[in-house]
């Protein structure tokens, strides 16, 4: 018979790895995210270093949804139509065959997303500053100046599309209610003096680095951008001798160079974003089209239609739309994006001067003109004729910019849009996405 | 003290043995053989009652004192068990395969198996037969198909090298991994899709909609000689906190002692695409009507020269060469048994360029150290890549084919002129001839899957056997993904200029298992219990390193050769332990009870630390066993029911609220992280009953009827959150969701003479979900769709978790399922002479739908073949609203067919006398598809395996057919 010929030794060893398997245990580390780092590790006691980290998250994020916000917006504008194979571009936003906005789309969800996340990281930002020693009161204020006049300019985008935001979001399990326009931007305008005195208290230059505000990165040049998102906000609300106080302590300047403000800058560097607004000419499958309505309603000779669209080599047409020219707005993928220009900052000194001061919205609207080598405006100083005015000058500075949906919402004249197919509708407001659980 | 009373009872029971065999012993001799009179060494032959035995040499021959009366058991692996009497003659013992689907050997617990006839769950097995049988198969996953009830395969991709969904009882997980854990041979398998980062250049929103495939791809399925599929918790719950997807066992080939067997086999053949969609019959006026008059002179022009041009067949159309070359060599003797086998298989797909090649080696070796320890090794070494070229969900990228297809019109030549230049597509953002031809989506991967396993057997006297196993398994894969968009590219020039996306992933599992075993035989052999303990230690680590460059130097086509670069890793470390124990008591063969427990830790729960449970029970009953009112027509009714939990884990880095990086200016940067993390998350767990019946009779049919009941608690969901809060994601444990099923099993030998042999299996199954809690209001499930306004799966209590929602007047509104009504499978082997051999295996799904996106592309695009027929234009009259893409996606398929003819001895005789066998066969795969889904198949996924994600279709790599000739020799 056969019998079992284990020797001590592995009898041993057999034992011993026995009692070890069935004595083994292992505690686990607690769990840390090995690639990033924590949102606790900023909210305490962060180093200078983290808060300019920040500051570039915020700044990197005001770029967030702007190429998208001003193709919708453009769209439902009937400033442009994008071209490629999503075809709620040229159906929804359209209103083709009688559709809806979705509060579920790309349209509806992504400026929102972008918005608040940039607000999102100033709020962290400013919770930061809370919870550290590292940097001095006057930093402080530098950094929390900064932080607030961002917000606010983040919730005036909101309210362009969306017609209402949250401003209290800065407890993400308890946010406050979505409010409407006017409280919106009395809010916004009220943050901004807020902001106004940090940054008075800020000494005299910032401590960390800006990458789009040449010229407007001091606590002193801040400001003035400060008080022009203040001027917007007013003028949007309707209060137009406030709006005149906030432009003389912006960078307006009648006689300035239009150019001049604040950008969004682009690189190709790693992390950053290239301009989602820059089209390959004569490219297809992706395009900004130009509405033809935008060439054939121009005024002879004005420069800023063959400065701002091509004519394509080929027409083109998709989903029963079709168009002649695109955009060359941007000569490269890196291209700037104006945040506020001079520009803009003219046009709002000349519609707060309506009707109060006709004499003085002409001489501003002129400005306008001349730089875009027309002739000055012969039409009459009735407040209809020069809102007229002021819109067709904004309609044309500001082609594919994000304004001209919101500039006919609020005066009221969206039904004035042309409809290109049968069964398109006009819309001109965006639906609050679905998330937010109204 | 213990050890002396086992001392003085080894002592004892020798004496006693020893006794006995002197008393009366005569010499016993005799040959064991196989039903063929091949001789079968190692073969164990025990005096029933006693341990005294010996074994068969190498001729087959044994000699054994034994006495009048005595009975002899004979046992070995893959033959039933034979009692024979002693004679003084010499015994010639024929011993016959085990073959019966009654004595199937499964495994239950980590450690032991028990035979299908005990069996308490329904466990689906899959032969080497019946795995590769028929046809030759490319993928383990895709050789699945129809041949377990209970068990969905969706591909979501045709491209060689596949890419499969399986979902086992329906969606485990709405957020997790629904795929099941792969175990093979004991290893703890890899099955990730690895996304190669195209999504860069083709502006695919998430890495599941670049079509990459799951990793099970490497595994060769000729080295299979098994696969069993615990479906359920019931059966899985061992398993615990991996198992909740259900679990696949994976067992591959092992050497027999005997001759050295040697098998080649050639397999050579083509594939071809499944189904056409076809070009829209074009007029001038149909022509005018859609693009306007302008578009009419090229029309005109197009037709007077070149004609229109059909692109479909222009990209789908290659036939592409499949070639499958696999030798293997077995044998040993009784104490070292070894199987060696190497593959090479060279797939191309049917788009040109597009293709698939995979060299494996394995070696398994298992060796009887002495009576106490036995040694297993199972080695195996995969080197494989593939060519996926561009397909799937994009954005502007110019590079899925099913995009450009959908706006490429065919009156446009896009040939490249006589010095190579491709002309722009004036329809869409790239030329597809030369994203075919020149633009790269390629990996390599370098496989390497080793398991070893120590048995020693402590005791054994007779009554009490115990062993203990120590295994571990490693599997690295490492991993290279290479995207190469030219900067010529029609979407990349003066834009990106270029792209490379260069992918360095490793990745790294380890698993360690140690257990005892003790089986007592207790209420004189009435009472056979089998007790289990052990622990488990699982570890898997992943490093994701992928570099991009952009704005190439043109024609270059390595990293440093673009002058915008950027880096990415990402690491991910899980570890998991456990300790479990079960314990089985077999009653006479009539009742069999288990009872088990495994307490799971896992670094991916909120608190890493603590310890949950997973217990199961079972029970089976076989009333055949039970008196003698058994006339013999009933060979088995069985009564079986099972409970079980399992658990899943959320996705690594769930429980982390983090800042990513980003940059402007040339300074970088951190901002939040969309993924709100839940410090606190638990597991998900599943609870499982289920209860079924087994009949077999007449010796031909069996039937195996099951119903089960599972509900998943505290899902972990990706839910939406309100973005206003700055996030847009949380993972957390937010509902429950319950799986309800039914699932048949027939099998029917019909026939079985020399001349003509028949055997059937037909399967049924069934399955049905709810969503039966949910803590927050109903949401679009984030990443499976495209938003409620083209249809998308939509959570909502008191609904399928499968459904399909779309926005229809404001309110989201379910417009479709993609869970199927029930699938049967029909399986059919006929033998006739024994030397013709025909299958087949039918498929068929009823019910279900699909969201068919490609045809939004191509109405969009104006190309749809359809569109001038009455039912297009109705279509077409719709708008763009969710429910026009919905589809049924039923269908019927010939998955597999095979006829093959095994030459007579005769005619290759003279070849050699070592030939023992030479079988050549005409098959085939998804011959025949009867579906009224009308894109290219039913079968269908954008976002890959994971998740819920089957249903949903946009611009997929066609399915094909194949047709194989194949040639088989053994020695």
């Amino acid at each position: 018979m056969k019998n079992f010929n284990i020797t001590n030794i592995s009898r041993i060893v057999v034992v011993l790895m026995t009692i070890l398997t069935f004595t083994t245990s292992c505690t686990f580390d607690e769990e840390f995210d090995p690639n990033r780092p924590s949102l606790e590790g900023v909210l305490t006691d962060a180093s200078e270093n983290q808060l300019n980290n920040l500051i570039v998250g915020v700044e990197s994020g005001m770029r967030g949804g702007v190429s998208g916000q001003t193709v919708h917006t453009g769209t439902m504008a009937r400033e442009l139509y994008k071209f490629d194979a999503d075809p709620r571009n040229t159906g929804d936003l359209l209103g083709a065959n009688g559709a809806t906005l979705d509060n579920n789309s790309f349209y509806s969800t992504s400026v929102w997303a972008a918005k608040y996340r940039t607000i999102k990281n100033a709020n962290i930002l400013l919770e930061a500053l809370e919870n550290t020693s590292s940097v001095s009161a006057q930093n402080a204020s530098g950094y929390r100046g900064f932080a607030k006049t961002v917000v606010a300019h983040q919730l005036i985008m909101l309210v362009k599309s969306y017609g209402r935001a949250r401003v209290d979001v800065s407890d993400p399990t308890n946010l406050g209610p979505i409010l409407g326009e006017s409280e919106v931007l009395s809010q916004v305008v009220s943050m901004l003096d807020e902001a106004l005195s940090d940054l008075s208290a800020a000494g005299t230059s910032f401590s960390f680095p800006l990458a789009g505000f040449d010229g407007f990165d001091t606590p002193s040049t801040f400001s003035q951008f400060n008080r022009a998102v203040k001027a917007v906000a007013l003028v949007y609300a309707g209060n137009k001798s406030s709006a005149l106080t906030a432009l003389n302590s912006s960078f307006f300047n009648l006689n300035g160079d239009l150019e001049t403000g604040p950008k969004h800058v682009f690189s190709l560097n790693a992390g950053d974003f290239t301009n989602g607004l820059y089209k390959i000419i004569d490219n297809n499958g992706d395009q900004i089209i130009v509405h033809n309505s935008f060439i054939a309603d121009a005024e002879a000779g004005d420069k800023r239609v063959t400065d701002k669209t091509i004519v394509r080599s080929d027409p083109t047409t998709q989903d029963g739309l079709n168009g002649t020219h695109q955009t060359k707005l941007y000569a490269t993928n890196i291209s700037p994006i104006d945040i506020i220009r001079n520009e803009e900052l003219v046009l709002l000194y000349a519609e707060a001067n309506i009707p109060s001061n006709p004499t003085e919205a002409i001489k501003a609207l002129n400005v306008i003109r001349s730089a875009a080598g027309l002739s000055d405006y012969t039409g009459v100083s009735t407040e209809a004729a020069l809102v007229d005015e002021l819109l067709t000058q904004r309609r044309y500075s500001f082609w594919c910019e994000n304004h001209r949906m919101y500039d006919l919402r609020r005066y009221g004249k969206s039904a004035t849009l042309p409809i290109d197919r049968p069964g398109d509708q006009v819309f001109n407001i965006i639906p609050i996405p679905l998330t937010e659980n109204e | 003290m213990n050890r002396l009373i086992q001392k003085l009872s080894y002592a004892l029971i020798a004496s006693i043995l020893m006794s006995s065999s002197y008393a009366y012993s005569q010499q016993i001799t005799g040959n064991v053989q196989d039903e063929e009179s091949n001789p079968i060494p190692g073969v164990t032959i025990l005096i029933e009652g006693t341990d005294v035995g010996t074994t068969s040499d190498f001729d087959g021959n044994f000699s054994i004192d034994a006495s009048d009366g005595d009975n002899l058991t004979f046992s070995f692996i893959g033959f039933q068990t034979q009692i024979v009497p002693v004679s003084e003659d010499f015994m010639t013992i024929v011993m016959s395969s085990e073959d019966t689907r009654l004595d199937e050997i499964i495994i239950t617990g980590l450690g032991t198996s028990v035979k299908r006839r005990n069996l308490a769950n329904a466990v689906g097995t899959v032969s080497s037969e019946e795995l590769v049988g028929k046809t030759n198969q490319g993928t383990v996953d895709g050789a699945l198909y129809g041949k377990i009830p209970g068990v969905n395969i969706t591909s979501s991709s045709g491209a060689p090298g596949g890419g499969f969904a399986l979902r086992l009882r329906g969606i485990s997980s709405i957020n997790g991994n629904n795929q099941p854990l792969f175990i093979l041979d004991g290893v703890y398998l890899n099955n990730n899709e690895i996304p190669s980062g195209l999504r860069f250049a083709s502006g695919a929103n998430r890495g599941s909609e670049e079509n990459a495939p799951n990793r099970i791809a490497d595994l060769d399925p000729n080295d299979i000689e098994n696969i069993e599929v615990l479906k359920g918790a019931s059966a899985a719950a061992i398993y615990g906190t991996r198992a909740n997807a259900g679990v696949i066992i994976i067992t591959t080939k092992k050497g027999k002692a005997g001759k050295t067997k040697i098998n080649l086999t050639q397999n050579l053949g083509f594939a071809e695409i499944s189904n056409r969609l076809g070009m829209r019959d074009w007029t001038a006026a149909s022509v005018e009507a859609a693009f306007g008059a302008g578009e009419v002179a090229k029309y005109n022009a197009a037709v007077g020269s070149f004609g229109l041009i059909d692109y479909e067949d222009e990209i789908y159309g290659n036939k592409g060469f499949i070639s499958d070359t696999k030798l293997s060599v077995s044998g040993g003797n009784d104490k070292t048994q070894f199987y060696v086998g190497t593959s090479y298989r060279d797939e191309e797909g049917i788009i040109k360029l597009t293709g698939f090649d995979r060299f494996s080696l394995r070696a398994n070796i298992d060796h009887k150290i002495s009576n106490t320890f036995e040694i297993s090794s199972s080695s195996n070494f995969i080197q494989g890549q593939s060519r996926r070229s561009f397909t799937g969900n994009e954005n502007e990228g110019g590079l899925s084919y099913g995009y450009t297809l959908a706006f490429t019109r065919p009156w446009i030549n896009l040939y490249p002129d006589a010095s190579g230049n491709y002309p722009n597509n004036p329809n869409y953002a790239g030329n597809p001839l030369f994203v075919r031809d020149k633009a790269k989506n390629d990996d390599d991967n370098n496989r390497l899957i080793q398991s070893l396993k120590l048995t020693t057997k402590i005791l054994d006297n007779g009554i009490d056997r115990v062993r203990m196993v120590w295994s571990g398994g490693l599997d690295f894969l490492a991993n290279e993904t290479y995207v190469y968009v030219p900067e010529i590219h029609q979407a990349q020039n003066g834009g990106d200029n270029g792209f490379i996306g260069v992918g360095k992933n490793n990745f790294k599992n380890y698993n360690l298992l140690g257990l005892g075993v003790w089986n007592r035989d207790a209420l004189n052999g009435d009472l056979a219990l089998t007790t289990q303990a052990g622990v488990s230690y699982l570890k898997r680590d992943a490093d994701i390193v992928f570099n991009q460059a952009t704005q190439l130097i043109p024609g270059q086509t390595t990293l440093g050769q673009g002058s915008a670069q950027a880096i990415s890793q990402t690491q991910s470390e899980i570890e998991e332990f456990g300790y479990f124990g079960q314990i089985e008591g077999n009653y006479k063969d009539q009742f069999i009870a288990t009872f088990g427990y495994r307490a799971d830790k896992s670094s991916l729960n909120g608190d890493p630390n603590k310890f949950y449970g997973f217990p199961k029970a079972s029970l089976a009953v076989n009333l055949q066993n039970f008196g003698n009112w058994n006339s013999g027509t009933i060979d088995q009714l069985k009564l079986r029911a099972a409970y079980g939990e399992t658990g899943s884990s959320a996705s690594f880095g769930s429980i982390f609220t983090s800042l990513n990086s980003t940059a402007v200016g040339g300074v970088g940067g951190s901002a939040i992280a969309s993924l709100r993390g839940d410090a606190n998350i638990e597991p998900e767990t599943s609870q499982e009953l289920e209860v079924g019946v087994d009949l077999r009779f007449l010796g031909k049919i069996g039937l195996e009827l099951t119903y089960y009941n599972r509900n998943v608690k505290d899902l972990i969901l990706s839910r939406s959150l309100p973005t206003s809060s700055g996030f847009s994601r949380e993972t957390t444990n937010l509902a429950d969701l319950e799986n309800k099923g039914f699932e048949v099993g027939i099998n029917i030998d019909a026939y079985d003479t020399d001349r003509f042999s028949w055997n059937s299996g037909i399967q049924f199954w069934l399955n049905r979900s709810e969503i039966t809690r949910l803590d927050v209001p109903a949401f679009p499930q984030p990443g499976a769709g495209f938003g409620l306004g083209l249809g998308t799966f939509y959570i909502q209590e008191g609904q399928p978790v499968t459904q399909l929602a779309g926005n229809i007047g404001g309110v989201p509104t379910q417009i479709g399922n993609v869970e199927p009504d029930f699938q049967v499978s029909f399986n059919n082997n006929f033998t006739i002479s024994k030397n013709l051999e025909i299958g087949f295996l039918i498929h068929w799904k009823e019910g279900g739908e699909n969201i068919n996106l490609s045809k939004l592309l191509t109405d969009l695009g104006g190309v749809t073949a359809d569109l001038d027929t009455p039912e297009g234009q109705a279509r077409a009259s719709l708008g763009f609203v969710p429910q026009r893409f919905i589809e049924p996606a039923a269908y019927m398929r010939l998955r597999e067919a095979g006829i093959y003819y095994n030459l007579p001895k005769d005619t290759f005789s003279w070849l050699s006398e070592d030939i023992t066998n030479i079988k050549l066969g005409l098959t085939g795969r998804n011959l025949l598809t009867i579906t009224d889904y009308s894109s290219y198949d039913p079968e269908t996924s954008v976002n890959g395996g994971a998740g819920l994600s089957s249903g949903i279709e946009v611009t997929p790599y066609p399915n094909s057919k194949q047709y194989l000739f194949s040639l088989n020799v053994n020695f």
